[in-house]
């Protein structure tokens, strides 16, 4: 989105063979195996592990926490004051934002959420809106409704992944080539999504606006309606919060041992809680640095 | 006879005009209450008939005429609504058709029977319309649709509007849509009196009074139709505005979309739309 020049973020990982850092070296992006090295050299810190890792990074990188610096954690079901209370043993008012994003960042067209910590200022919150603005939708929320945003936007993209895909499936049962309806299924969703975002009409009467009396899209609703269409998305969106908050109750219970911690930073090995199982050990931090102020 | 071209002029004063009234059942009698209680025509106007003095008892309290021959009816009216049931009609009209002419406007309210039957039935030229209405007519909130045959004009369309919009909703509809209302209005009030007393029900499981649960329930079902009616909002938004997030409203929404119940009130509509094509080809 060119907000930052490359050799302005600093990235670190333990493991250098992941694909993503690879990925990183090519964008010019610093990349360093010491996570001291990186909270150092930066100003705005991502912390971009995997929740269960978020309490282990942060007694690792404690120490070097400065004043200036502002911690932006972006690991679901990890509240705020969890990270403050880990933080304060080293720093007596750190900074910390909590946000929400989700994958489609990827291509500019993201949904984030951020809460501001209880030392954070407005200029702090409004330098990560700025940035994450810039890679799609960013706004400011109440924390309490960060889980909720979880199971709509966070896992949004997965729910309309599966409906891509079996909208393809039924283009390809009426005769269509698997890529074309691929193409013409993520076309429509796409169009639809930017003509509501783009209009003032609710959804209901854009969807009254595309069905012609006894026409094929009514009766392709009527079927929708009978599945349970609806009630099955609110369904999606509400067990997708309420596992976060599950999630985010067994994070604060911290059943992991001291000696996991360092078991797994030195190891590299899979860490086994007793909530989930991490499918891969990838532990990339990533640390961008704000652009400097005039 | 008279002189064809003074009569439909004349006719078109709706003070004036000469109402009739083949039956006297509940939905004619809905549609007079409407119609004197609008003051569109003076009681003196309205000639009633039907084959037994039940009905008609009422239609002399409101101050209309009555009588047993349905010939007279329409000897003596201009405006003749048709309002027997089914299978009566065809009976009935073979009874009043010499006496059909030119100057008559003929209003059919019997379900199931098409303008070209009617046609059929009646001289040819007849000026003939053919009306869905539904049970609110009698408490003049009705929906009604109507459909004109091939010799009725804008006059007598507008004539008909007009008079009947003191009923309700009155609009004029290709005959096809004839039978959708019958889905969605005609049969569409039982739907709502099912729904409210669901919601009634619901309300004394959690501890109401059934009656004051009732009546609290169709005073519900009345106020949102009438911000629906008024506002002229899609419901969709008007339901959002409703929806505290995290509210109760939210959270009882749930449970009906786990109903399907949109799809269910899609499958009745259909279902009675259907089964008035069935029985009109009957």
């Amino acid at each position: 989105a060119g907000v930052l020049a490359a050799h302005k973020i600093t990235a670190s990982s333990p493991d250098t063979d992941l694909p993503t850092v690879s990925g990183l070296r090519k964008m010019g992006v610093n990349f360093t195996v010491s996570n001291k090295d990186t909270v150092k050299s930066s100003d705005v810190l991502f912390l971009a592990v995997k929740p269960p890792i978020i309490p282990f990074i942060l007694e690792e990188v404690g120490p070097d926490i400065e004043p200036r610096h502002i911690v932006v954690s972006c690991a679901a079901g990890v509240t705020i004051s969890s990270i403050e209370k880990k933080l304060s043993t080293f720093c007596p008012t750190p900074k910390v934002i909590r946000c929400m994003t989700n994958t489609p960042v990827i291509v500019r067209e993201g949904a984030t959420v951020y809460a501001t910590g209880t030392h954070a200022d407005v200029e702090d919150g409004k330098l990560l809106e700025q940035l994450m603005a810039s890679v799609g939708f960013c706004t400011e929320v109440e924390e309490d409704l960060i889980d909720a945003v979880t199971g709509l936007s966070g896992s949004g993209p997965a729910y309309a992944f599966t409906a891509l895909d079996a909208l393809a499936d039924g283009g390809v049962k009426m005769g269509l080539p698997r890529r074309l309806a691929v193409r013409l299924g993520a076309q429509a969703l796409l169009g639809a999504a930017k003509m509501l975002l783009e209009s003032e009409q609710h959804p209901g009467q854009l969807k009254d606006n595309v069905c012609s009396p006894g026409g094929a899209t009514i009766h392709a609703l009527h079927f929708l309606e009978s599945g349970g269409f609806r009630s099955l998305l609110i369904n999606a969106v509400e067990a997708s919060c309420i596992r976060t908050r599950e999630l985010q109750h067994l994070a604060d219970q911290e059943k992991i041992s001291p000696a996991a911690i360092k078991k797994t930073l030195l190891d590299k090995v899979k860490l086994e809680s007793p909530s989930l199982s991490l499918a891969s050990a990838s532990k990339v931090s990533l640390f961008t640095s704000k652009s400097k102020k005039n | 006879g008279v002189a064809l071209g003074a009569w439909p002029r004349l006719a078109m004063e709706e003070s004036e005009l000469l109402v009739g009234f083949v039956g006297a059942g509940r939905m004619a009698g809905g549609l007079i209450r409407g119609l004197l209680q609008a003051g569109k025509v003076p009681a003196s106007n309205v000639l009633a008939s039907a084959p037994s003095d039940r009905n008609l008892e009422a239609w002399r309290e409101l101050g209309c005429r009555t009588t047993h021959c349905n010939l007279e009816v329409v000897y003596r009216s201009t405006l003749v609504f048709l309002a027997t049931k089914p299978h009566i009609l065809p009976g009935v009209l073979e009874e009043i058709r010499p006496a059909v002419g030119s100057q008559h406007i003929v209003v059919s309210l019997v379900a199931g029977v098409t303008i070209q039957t009617l046609q059929r039935l009646l001289p040819p030229g007849t000026k003939v319309l053919r009306i869905m209405p539904n049970l609110p007519c009698v408490v003049q909130a009705g929906a009604m649709v109507f459909s004109r045959g091939s010799n009725a004009g804008d006059e007598e369309a507008a004539l008909l509007k007009s008079l009947l919009s003191s009923c309700g909703l009155c609009e004029e509809v290709p005959e096809s849509y004839i039978n959708i209302h019958t889905g969605l209005s005609g049969s569409g009030v039982a739907y709502v009196y099912l729904f409210a007393e669901a919601l009634a029900e619901g309300a004394v499981k959690m501890g109401m009074p059934g009656a004051l649960a009732s009546r609290i329930a169709a005073q519900t079902l009345l106020g949102a139709a009438k911000m629906l009616l008024e506002t002229g909002e899609h419901p969709a938004k008007l339901r959002g505005d409703v929806c505290t997030p995290g509210g109760t409203t939210i959270y009882a929404l749930h449970q009906l979309e786990k109903g399907a119940l949109r799809a269910t009130v899609m499958n009745a509509v259909e279902a009675a739309t259907n089964r008035a094509c069935d029985m009109a080809k009957d």
